[in-house]
């Protein structure tokens, strides 16, 4: 996300050139000139934009119309079969079952969870002093900076059927007579997953939120506490409707993120195909196409998950604007 | 197939061109670089054995050798983005299961002219031979190769007088024997995330995992035979408890690091493992054998004999140059010590032999294993992606984890067999 800009930022040569002309609007070239302007400022971003993001995205969608294997790639060429790779992808009976259950009820569970533990983290660092407030966000983000992969290892070491922690203190308390593998149940391995994704991605809820809860009006809720509005009132009449764009950019970076995770499933004992009830988009599309040679069909999956994500999100986006007005 | 039919020929033409000018003398590459691509993590000490080879590959040439390596984990991504982007090395390791795969899709040439004109061609390790085939190709010059046969704790079999077990049964009364011995070891893992662990005891019953007749394979996964050694596998876990929960979703990696912790008294490793395990816990130096696949009655039950290929790439431009590194890595006294100081096997018959006559405790069994009962996964150019797939593992899992009977487990994996070798 950042590099666009980052690129686009790193070119300001050309602008301070021109910059210090004032604006005239005399004559039609003048005109001309004063329209194209923010287009040629923008320009080197679009242009970076457009051979990183765009083309690739082309060339996916090109490729999700082939049938193209280690053959075509060594060949150059290419093979055009139409609609037959998401002819297949709708037809197999996994994606209904398995694979879009999966994806969709991970990420909304992921998605709420995130978003409720960060949010309520986030009114718990509002009410603390500037002292505490510090300790407990740097805490937050030890969470937050912990790699992906790192953190898999770590939970699948807490869950260890053998030796793990949990199965000890369950087998230690009497709720457990023999070790349980957790990962071979499609419920308790997602349950692992979820508590991991959750654990590492309330800290950036926590911390945006924080930012928008530090600007509501004070007064406001001064005046509803003397009004009789209790926590919950106050939090549910004034302070979500302020925060109601904050929301907005966490549900959908949340979703996308949660929709598309796939080092945190792959990477659990069984993720990376030897336990089919457990694949989601990501992984399926990673197991069926990459590891075979299929890139036609990876490509078709790959493009379902972004139509999929681009309808979440306009949707989502139409019916908040919607309200706001 | 007509594009490969046509590489064929170009390579024939070349390599005719070649040996024409090739008489002139040996050493016009002078200034030439070749770049090689070995995998890395075989060989502990890769980078001083690879200074020897260097420099006398720089004296008998005149080329300089460019070795690079590469993670086995991101190996076969590597090669296919190299191969899209015309960017291949000239000679490259392949795994023996990727050989086939790579040479259909028209990467690599044909070595037959090579190895026959070297007079190689009936000293080459068999196994490798047919998994480097397509189509009455060579594709891949066998390096070196390895099996798994069973590791176990020789000390904990001596403490409480147990042997090696020479049969199925003797095998699941030793692990019993131990479970009542030794609680807080696991007897014998059965992991539920590994093919090559679970294949003996599929071919070891009498089943192919999938067969060849006129143009369609058919899987004989679903037969009574692999049924029998599927049931009987699984049911060391399942039914005598002599594996543990945990290794319904191991690896062979989880295996080894299991059997390294003490953990475990018996486990199928290959003889690769071995300086790994000392290395990682020198305790155990001296406390551990091992011993072939025991067959049901008597006798051994087949292991996967896997290993590697020297690759000549068809977009390299030194073809003659290739030959003469792959030539010189895999016959006579570079290929023996290679094979020495990775625990691995040479690929050249007549070294094998040598080396199987070995009587090193931690060396033995595994020649026993390889030369009596070292087989090869069918040699299909979809067999790729039936382990891509994990078949084996998801069927073998789904049995440990109760969710599928064998019968139904068997049926599912050979009628996905099917779906990928036929290419649906």
């Amino acid at each position: 996300m950042t590099t666009p800009t980052k690129a686009g930022a790193a070119r300001p040569a050309p602008r301070a050139a021109t910059g210090p002309t004032p604006p005239q609007r005399r004559g039609p070239g003048r005109l001309r000139l004063s329209t194209a302007r923010p287009w040629l400022l923008l320009a080197p971003a679009l242009a970076v934009l457009a051979v990183l993001l765009l083309w690739p995205l082309a060339r996916v969608l090109l490729i999700s119309f082939q049938d193209y294997g280690l053959r075509e790639i060594v060949s150059g060429r290419s093979n055009y079969i139409g609609f037959a790779n998401y002819a297949e992808v709708f037809a197999d009976p996994a994606l209904w079952t398995v694979v879009l259950p999966n994806t969709v009820g991970f990420a909304v569970a992921a998605v709420g969870g995130t978003v409720i533990l960060g949010t309520l983290v986030a009114l718990l660092l509002a009410s603390l002093d500037r002292v505490w407030r510090t300790i407990v966000s740097s805490a937050v983000m030890v969470a937050w900076a912990m790699p992906a992969v790192t953190g898999t290892y770590v939970w699948i070491w807490i869950f260890d059927a053998d030796r793990g922690i949990v199965n000890q203190f369950l087998q230690g308390v009497g709720l457990l007579d023999e070790p349980h593998n957790w990962f071979t149940d499609r419920w308790s391995f997602y349950a692992v997953v979820l508590v991991n994704i959750i654990h590492h991605g309330f800290p950036f809820v926590a911390i945006t939120v924080l930012a928008g809860l530090l600007g509501v009006s004070k007064e406001m809720l001064e005046a509803a506490t003397v009004d009789g509005a209790g926590a919950v009132r106050r939090f549910f009449s004034i302070t979500f409707p302020t925060l109601r764009p904050v929301f907005a950019v966490v549900v959908i970076l949340s979703t996308i993120w949660d929709f598309k995770v796939f080092a945190q499933i792959y990477l659990q004992p069984g993720g990376s195909g030897s336990n089919r009830s457990v694949f989601n988009l990501g992984v399926w599309s990673y197991v069926e196409s990459f590891a075979q040679n299929r890139y036609g069909f990876g490509s078709a999956i790959a493009v379902l998950l972004t139509v999929l994500l681009l309808a979440i999100s306009v949707v989502y986006v139409r019916t908040l604007f919607k309200e706001e007005k | 197939m007509r594009k490969l039919k046509r590489s064929m020929a170009v390579t024939a033409v070349a390599a005719l061109a070649l040996t024409a000018c090739g008489n002139g003398g040996g050493s016009d590459a002078e200034g030439e670089t070749l770049s090689v691509w070995i995998m890395e993590g075989t060989n502990p000490d890769a980078e001083s054995f690879f200074q020897g080879v260097k420099s006398e590959f720089k004296e008998e040439t005149g080329a300089t050798l460019d070795v690079q390596f590469v993670q086995w984990a991101e190996a076969h991504d590597k090669f296919v983005t190299s191969i899209a982007g015309n960017t291949t090395p000239d000679v490259a390791e392949t795994g023996s299961t990727w050989t086939a795969e790579f040479a259909e899709a028209g990467a690599l040439a044909p070595l037959d002219e090579q190895i026959e004109k070297a007079g190689l061609k009936d000293d080459l390790v068999e196994g490798l031979v047919e998994a480097g085939t397509l189509e009455d190709s060579l594709y891949g010059m066998p390096w070196y190769a390895g099996v798994r046969s069973v590791v176990y704790r020789k000390d904990i079999f001596e403490k409480h007088g147990l042997t090696p077990p020479t049969s199925w049964d003797g095998l699941r009364e030793a692990g019993l024997a131990l479970k009542e011995a030794e609680p807080d070891m696991t007897p014998f893992a059965v992991p539920g995330d590994s093919a090559y662990l679970a294949y003996p005891f599929i071919w070891g019953a009498g089943a192919e995992l999938a067969e060849q007749e006129g143009d369609t394979w058919s899987s004989g996964l679903d037969s009574p035979e692999a049924r029998e050694g599927v049931k009987f596998y699984t049911d060391l876990a399942v039914k005598d408890g002599l594996s543990s929960a945990g290794a319904t979703t191991w690896n062979e990696k989880d295996v080894l690091d299991n059997f390294v912790k003490g953990n475990l008294s018996m486990a199928t490793m290959g003889s690769w493992a071995m300086p790994a395990i000392l290395e990682q816990n020198p305790d155990l130096e001296g406390k551990i054998g091992a011993f072939p696949i025991p067959g049901p009655e008597s006798g051994y039950s087949p292991s996967f004999l896997g290993g590697s290929h020297l690759s000549v790439f068809e977009g390299s431009k030194k073809q003659e140059l290739a030959w003469k590194f792959v030539e010189m890595m895999t016959t006579g006294e570079t290929a023996a010590e290679w094979a020495e100081q990775t625990n691995y096997f040479p690929g050249q018959a007549s070294l094998l032999e040598e080396a199987a006559k070995s009587d090193d405790p931690l060396v033995k069994p595994f020649a026993t294993q390889m030369v009596e009962a070292g087989t090869s996964v069918p040699v299909a150019p979809g067999w790729g992606a039936v382990e891509a797939k994990k078949t084996v593992p998801a069927m073998i899992q789904s049995i440990l984890s109760g969710d599928k009977s064998v019968d139904q487990a068997t049926e599912d994996a050979a009628t996905e067999i099917e779906e990928l070798l036929n290419g649906k």
